[in-house]
């Protein structure tokens, strides 16, 4: 759990915070999109100045926001690397047998590296202001419109909301699972039918757990009422407020920058 | 308030689970529902809040028809439910969403929801608990927010189904002293429990048996009568037991369930030898000196773990904590800088060690130490004399070492219960036919058929089958120590008493074992030796006799003492001269007063 702490909740009460997490949802949306569609460097350099202002208002201390976006950092090491090699124009620097790098291919390294890079300092921050459960609830309620279509935006943002609820449970069967079969002698590497077995050995006694945990919880949701999204009302409905509005308009004034700055150059 | 008339039920259509059951339950009533497992008493319980509907009969809640579906929501608005796991009956990641989802379903508007959480979260007194996580929360804990969720809808009736029985003692207590105090605050109550001292406390008593009632009366009508109880896999309650088997030895008292009555009795039994019987304090000699010769099989030596292996973040949560270093109420606090600290003990070949302590107190930790599963973060650990940080030791302690989880059926994957138990000595590469022999050895040692239940699925076999199949699994290691984590939790009171025995003979064909248990009595009677743990430390270690009979120790930390120990130091405390200094069983105890009654000398 530990090792992957990608956009972790920061607990906070900044103005970034106490958006609207459908706002913040879509906003981080907004930016990706202008990110993709953005081809030189002074565009990107003002979307950078966008995400530094944002974080600034969020008031995440730097060492926890790069401790954030770090392990993401070897994707896009690897995704540069790879344009290093494949992406060619202008003079060749160097070649080796089928190796060989140009001019535009240190150029795209480095403008694709900066690129994901904001990308992903962009979606850190949303996760890293917004719980789990409001993220939940944001999503069901931005699928809304498709349930008039027939798409089942609530129940879809019930079983995230559960999937959520049950994640720590598992890990920790998961845990206790593994510890009971390590002391009966199962060992991880042991040839490719003793691996096999072994997995099954933890993800058996995994699944018989969900479907048991499952078959109580139907129950208990029963018992508390529960009868999907009809006449549901909500201890913390979303609602819009001048934040939100403030935080449209900064969003839109970012995209509108960088799109000027795509056009004129 | 709920009136069940002639209800039947069966889920397959075959074989009844239910039959002809007639029940009226009165509004502030409240009522205990026993029985053994199997006995219906869960599928009752969902009768009474239409999670279930009966096949002929009918269940009238306030007059509203559970069988009628119009009324679904209303009927289950009026009857709230706590189930047994804590663990798969909240639904949300808060607190307060997991409370607000009831109402949030009956439409409760938006502005009102919130007054109703801190409403529901007061009276199971959890204030302040709105914002916490509840995946992080003690298994008493949950169950409280679980009562929650059910108060804020606003129920006139509240059903507990097995609640209690997956919580430690500590968590118990809390439940149920929640409950009563619902109960004078006017809620029915409804609780369905195989733990007598609970039933003790009801109005009234419905025994369940094979899906028909089959005694009903007052706790004191039905709890005194332990023939019956028996017969039906329960058990009286301990100070019922002792009265009963003093009325057996011929001493005029009379039967109760609670313990202060019994005391009174017992006291009025035996009048007028008080003051003539010497109170002497004799320092019991009828121990077998310690054999201090056998060779320790496990030794621990200044064992200290921490779940934060960098010292350097030890050394900053220690700073963070230093100001307020208030102790957590309710289990360990989990920003403790050590699980473990400065643990010192020996486990000597072929004794059998009890590890009693509260939820958290480390005594989990301490067993993962014992087959190399963890590693002490300071100090070490010798298995028959050689550190287990050594790869090779580390290897052969998991087959020394067998280690019984808890809950261990809930590791059974194989299609076949052959497969499953074959599982641990495939894995140490031995031959088709030692497999085989060491398997059919195992079943034959846990009580179970090989031949019928060796080719079955183990997802087929009941409850206390499964448990048994995985402590083969463990045994067919042919381990030396054997190590039990909780190994009866769960259990109605017969299969208890069936798993104990089996362990006790397991300890008496030569196995060195370590049971780690919340029951005092069973420790106490089982054990040859006892470690308490307290937030990471040793409290005592000692034989049940010198950890038992001084009562201070455990009191302050907030743990119990064996039932007969307890009723020792009560009749003490009403001036009957028990001598001091003294382990008490059940027989011991029935002993001493028989003869303190008779004139003479306990």
């Amino acid at each position: 759990m530990e090792a992957f702490s990608f956009g972790s909740y920061y607990a906070g009460r900044s103005f970034i915070h106490r958006l609207d997490p459908r706002t913040k949802l879509l906003a981080g949306f907004g930016f990706l999109f202008i990110a993709l569609a953005s081809h030189t460097f002074p565009a990107l350099a003002v979307l950078a100045i966008g995400i530094g202002i944002s974080y600034a208002l969020a008031r995440i201390p730097v060492h926890y926001a790069v401790r954030s976006v770090a392990p993401l950092m070897v994707l896009v090491a690897f995704v540069a690397i790879l344009t290093l090699f494949t992406e060619q124009s202008g003079r060749i620097l160097f070649h080796l047998g089928f190796i060989q790098i140009s001019e535009g291919s240190i150029y795209s390294c480095c403008f694709i590296a900066c690129r994901m890079f904001l990308m992903m300092c962009g979606m850190s921050l949303v996760t890293m202001t917004t719980t789990t459960l409001d993220l939940t609830q944001a999503v069901e309620k931005l699928l809304m419109p498709l349930a008039r279509v027939g798409f089942p935006a609530h129940e879809i943002g019930m079983i995230l909301g559960i999937a959520l609820r049950f994640m720590p449970q598992f890990a920790t069967e998961l845990s206790q699972t593994y510890q009971a079969q390590v002391s009966r002698g199962a060992k991880v590497a042991s040839g490719p039918i003793g691996s096999l077995k072994f997995l099954s050995s933890i993800s058996i006694p995994l699944f018989a757990s969900v479907f048991r945990h499952a078959e109580t919880l139907a129950s208990a949701m029963d018992a508390r009422c529960y009868h999907g999204e009809a006449g549901r009302t909500r201890l913390h409905p979303l609602r819009f407020c001048a934040y939100d509005v403030a935080a449209g308009i900064f969003m839109l004034a970012l995209i509108l920058c960088a799109a000027a700055i795509i056009i004129l150059l | 308030m709920i009136s069940c008339k002639d209800i039947s039920f069966s889920y397959d259509g075959k074989v009844p689970t239910l039959s002809n059951i007639t029940l009226d339950i009165a509004d502030g009533e409240f009522l205990c529902i026993l029985g053994g497992n199997g006995s219906g008493k869960s599928t009752l319980a969902k009768h009474l809040n239409a999670l279930l509907v009966p096949d002929s009969g009918s269940v009238e809640v306030d007059g509203l028809n559970t069988s009628d579906p119009q009324l679904v929501y209303d009927v289950r608005s009026r009857v709230g439910m706590v189930f047994q796991n804590p663990d798969d009956q909240l639904v949300a990641t808060l607190v307060e969403n997991d409370i607000a989802f009831g109402p949030e379903n009956l439409g409760v508007p938006t502005n009102e929801l919130s007054q109703r959480v801190a409403d529901a979260l007061a009276s199971v007194g959890l204030m302040g608990f709105d914002q916490h996580e509840t995946h992080a929360l003690s298994g008493g804990q949950k169950q409280r927010v679980a009562i929650a969720g059910a108060l804020a809808m606003h129920p006139e009736v509240l059903i507990l189904d097995e609640a209690s029985s997956m919580l430690d003692p500590r968590g118990r207590h809390g439940l149920l002293k929640v409950c009563q105090e619902l109960n004078h605050a006017g809620m029915t109550i409804v609780m369905i429990t195989h733990f007598m001292e609970e039933a003790a406390l009801a109005d009234r008593v419905v025994v369940l048996d094979r899906g028909r009632i089959a005694l009903e009366g007052t706790p004191e009508e039905i709890l005194t009568r332990a023939d019956e109880l028996h017969s039906l896999n329960l058990e009286e309650p301990f100070a019922c037991q002792l009265a009963l088997e003093l009325k057996r030895r011929g001493l005029d008292i009379r039967p109760h369930v609670d313990e202060e009555s019994v005391v009174t009795e017992i006291r009025a039994a035996m009048g007028r030898h008080i003051e003539t019987s010497l109170c002497e304090e004799i320092a019991a000699s009828d121990e077998a000196p310690q054999s201090s010769d056998a060779a320790p099989l496990i030794q621990f030596e200044h064992v200290y773990y921490s779940y934060e292996k960098s010292t350097r973040e030890r050394a900053r949560r220690r700073k963070k904590n230093a100001p307020a270093a208030q102790a957590a109420e309710w289990g360990n606090d989990p920003n403790a800088v050590w699980a473990l600290r400065d643990i010192s003990f020996d486990v000597h070949e072929g004794e059998m060690l009890g590890i009693a302590g509260h939820t958290g107190s480390g005594k989990s930790t301490i067993i993962q130490h014992m087959n190399g599963l963890v590693h002490p973060t300071q100090g070490r650990v010798l298995l028959q004399g050689v550190s287990m940080a050594d790869k090779h030791v580390n290897e052969t302690a998991k087959t020394t070492v067998g280690m019984v989880f808890q809950y261990p059926e809930h590791q059974l994957f194989a299609n076949t219960v052959f497969e499953d138990v074959a599982f641990g000595p495939q894995n140490l590469g031995l031959s088709a036919n030692e497999v085989t022999e060491r398997v059919l050895e195992a079943l034959r040692l846990v009580g179970l058929d090989a031949d019928e239940v060796a080719q079955k699925s183990p997802f087929e076999l009941s409850g206390g089958q499964q448990r048994r199949c995985a402590f083969a699994g463990v045994l067919a290691m042919r381990p030396r120590v054997l190590v039990l984590d909780e190994p009866v939790a769960g259990l109605d009171p017969a299969a208890r008493t069936e798993f104990l025995q089996l362990i006790d003979d397991l300890h008496a064909r030569g196995l060195t074992i370590v049971m780690v248990s919340h029951s005092m009595e069973d420790i106490a009677t089982h054990c040859d030796r006892v470690l308490i743990m307290n937030k990471g430390s040793i409290v005592s270690l000692g034989t049940p006799r010198e950890v038992f009979a001084s009562d201070r120790d455990l009191k302050s930390i907030g743990l119990g003492l064996p039932a007969p120990q307890h009723m020792a130091c009560l009749l003490r405390d009403a001036g009957i001269p028990l001598p001091r200094r003294r382990l008490y069983s059940t027989k011991t105890l029935v002993e001493s007063i028989v003869a303190l009654a008779a004139g003479g000398v306990a």
